[in-house]
């Protein structure tokens, strides 16, 4: 088995599906067709900025997998005919694959990620740096700009500190309330953690909002929270997605 | 609430943090309409900065509904 990571970028317009559900479709499918396992998908936000090209908020999708390897150019020639066949009309598609333990500069990689969020980068820097590491990188419609925010976003993901999980978790409450270890034991999450960066205990109370969203954090996912001044003595509540724009 | 750029786009005059703004502008706009959600910024969802139809710039966002 390998460990591999998908991303995707500028499938969409105004009218269309948004990216996230073809990540999704894309992850679920890999499962289908008995290739391997997938695992949550995450959003990266990208530069805005005038002279970059988006529909409406400069964002990837990424997933990880493990498969056999045997199903490496299986899977890339599916995702390309899924992205010609179901990317919106006027999109740019770009697809990324990248095989963890085959990346040749892992650190080059995040670097590109982290650098999509601060300067305009072109399609010849992310084809430029693809080669050099052994990546998948391809284009599938349009002008192909995709390609930049799908290498991005597998820098992203792999730096552990970019993303937010596409979806929101499903917390079953007490009255809004749940406490640490029972919002562990209902998700797949690392920890419930401060923004100043404390991992709490499992006896902590959480008030939870409405469709809370778990980010990447260190490597792992985590439900942020925030403290509350609250007479029923509840100390802590899920940090509003406002305050969740950094992720 | 808005000012029109050299393209006569609507670009809201707020930024991107004045949430009560963006609230209620959305509650009273016809042509709101919710993005997915992963593009969601804020908890209150009817929100121009929910909506589909906002276009993030550097500063702020443009409004592409033909109002």
């Amino acid at each position: 088995m390998m460990k591999i990571l998908v991303c995707i970028d500028d499938t969409d317009n105004l009218e269309s599906r948004g990216t996230g559900d073809l990540a999704t479709e894309l992850a679920e499918e890999l499962e289908k067709r008995g290739w391997g396992r997938s695992r949550f998908v995450t959003r990266h936000q990208l530069l805005v900025h005038p002279d970059v090209p988006y529909t409406s908020h400069n964002s990837s999708m990424c997933f990880e997998a493990d498969i056999d390897s045997c199903f490496l150019q299986p899977l890339i020639d599916y995702a390309g005919e899924y992205l010609e066949r179901e990317s919106a009309s006027g999109s740019d598609p770009g697809l990324c694959v990248t095989v963890l333990e085959r990346l040749a500069e892992p650190e080059a990689m995040v670097a590109f990620g982290r650098s999509a969020k601060e300067v305009v980068l072109n399609k010849q820097m992310a084809y430029d740096l693809a080669a050099k590491l052994g990546v998948h990188l391809s284009e599938h419609g349009g002008t192909g700009q995709g390609v930049v925010g799908a290498l991005a976003g597998v820098g992203l993901r792999m730096s552990g500190n970019d993303g937010r999980m596409k979806g929101w978790l499903n917390i079953c409450t007490d009255n809004g309330l749940a406490r640490v270890g029972e919002i562990l034991a209902q998700s797949s999450l690392h920890g419930v953690r401060t923004m100043d960066g404390e991992v709490l205990g499992h006896e902590e109370v959480i008030a939870i909002a409405d469709k809370p969203k778990a980010v990447l954090v260190d490597g792992g996912t985590y439900l942020m929270v925030s403290p509350v001044d609250n007479a029923d003595g509840v100390r802590w509540r899920t940090t509003p997605r406002q305050q969740l724009k950094r992720f | 609430m808005w000012q029109s750029n050299k393209r006569g786009e609507r670009a809201f005059r707020h930024g991107q943090e004045a949430f009560s703004l963006a609230a209620a502008q959305a509650r009273t706009c016809h042509k709101f309409c919710p993005d997915v959600e992963d593009e969601w910024v804020t908890d209150e969802e009817r929100s121009c900065y929910n909506c589909l139809l906002r276009r993030w710039t550097v500063t702020s966002f443009l409004c592409m509904a033909t109002i």
